[in-house]
């Protein structure tokens, strides 16, 4: 039998896979494609905790996550599209126009 | 055996998360996110939320990160070029995997034609439950999340019709 504990390991060792991903790369590309996995990291806490609780509402949550990643990432790729066109490279290191 | 599957997509599922920080090619990084999209789905499943499951794959391996791979292909941050042996060891691979999609949809298929002569299941789906939770106690925030979209839509107007007009060096793209 899978108990709670097993999915919330396996939920804290992807979101810290995520957070390392977030905080080492210089890429805005990967730091959005890590901060997917750590909603993806939470979402999974979310169902193990909907399901061992049987409560609806956790999955009802994931599912309002998953939207507001949607709006997120078509946000964040417009952004990087721009910064490529504006500095043709996306580098988080390169944005220096809002420097002190 | 659920523990086995558990252990098999909990396996996958940092395997590939380890790839989407670690690999150097972006587009190794979008395409191992897929695939821990995927086994993260499948864990949903096992958890026996269809629904969310569902939506995930649909939302996010079907919509979300193809965006993602339009992005990296556009910006074409770095060229590959295959060598003719390296190309038909591609074209071997995709006949495989086309073939092996072929085989499930024949078995969907059975499945299908069987389940038709069956009864109605007392297994009660989570669409229902989820629904009559969406569209009762959390009916403020679906709303507002059409909102969030809809503001989401001006955001990414006004970023393309700002880079049009300043983009500086518009002909990379």
């Amino acid at each position: 039998m899978i108990h709670l504990g097993n999915y919330l390991a396996l939920s804290g060792i992807i979101f810290s896979i995520g957070l390392v991903g977030v905080m080492t790369s210089r890429n805005v590309l990967k730091v959005l494609l890590s901060l997917e996995l750590l909603l993806a990291a939470s979402n999974l806490s979310f169902v193990a905790f909907s399901k061992f609780n049987g409560d609806y509402a956790g999955q009802l949550i994931v599912f309002f996550v998953i939207l507001v990643a949607a709006a997120e990432v078509a946000i964040g790729l417009a952004i990087i599209v721009v910064m490529y066109r504006r500095l043709s490279t996306i580098q988080a290191d390169e944005l220096k126009e809002m420097k002190w | 055996m659920s523990l086995y599957f558990f252990y098999l997509f909990a396996g996958i599922l940092i395997f590939a998360s380890l790839a989407v920080v670690l690999a150097r090619n972006p587009l190794y990084n979008v395409l191992a996110l897929v695939v821990a999209i995927f086994s993260l789905s499948c864990l949903f499943v096992l958890l026996e939320a269809f629904f969310v499951g569902m939506v995930l794959l649909l939302v996010y391996a079907g919509a979300v990160l193809v965006f993602f791979l339009f992005v990296v292909m556009c910006l074409n941050l770095n060229t590959i070029t295959l060598t003719s042996a390296q190309q038909s060891r591609f074209r071997l691979l995709g006949c495989t995997v086309g073939l092996m999609f072929l085989a499930s949809f024949g078995l969907a298929f059975k499945s299908f034609i069987r389940a038709q002569t069956m009864d109605a299941s007392n297994i009660r789906g989570t669409i229902e439950i989820i629904g009559k939770i969406l569209f009762t106690d959390y009916l403020l925030p679906f709303e507002l999340t059409s909102l969030l979209l809809l503001i989401a839509i001006f955001g990414i107007v006004s970023l393309a019709q700002g880079a049009l007009s300043t983009g500086k060096n518009t002909e990379n793209l």
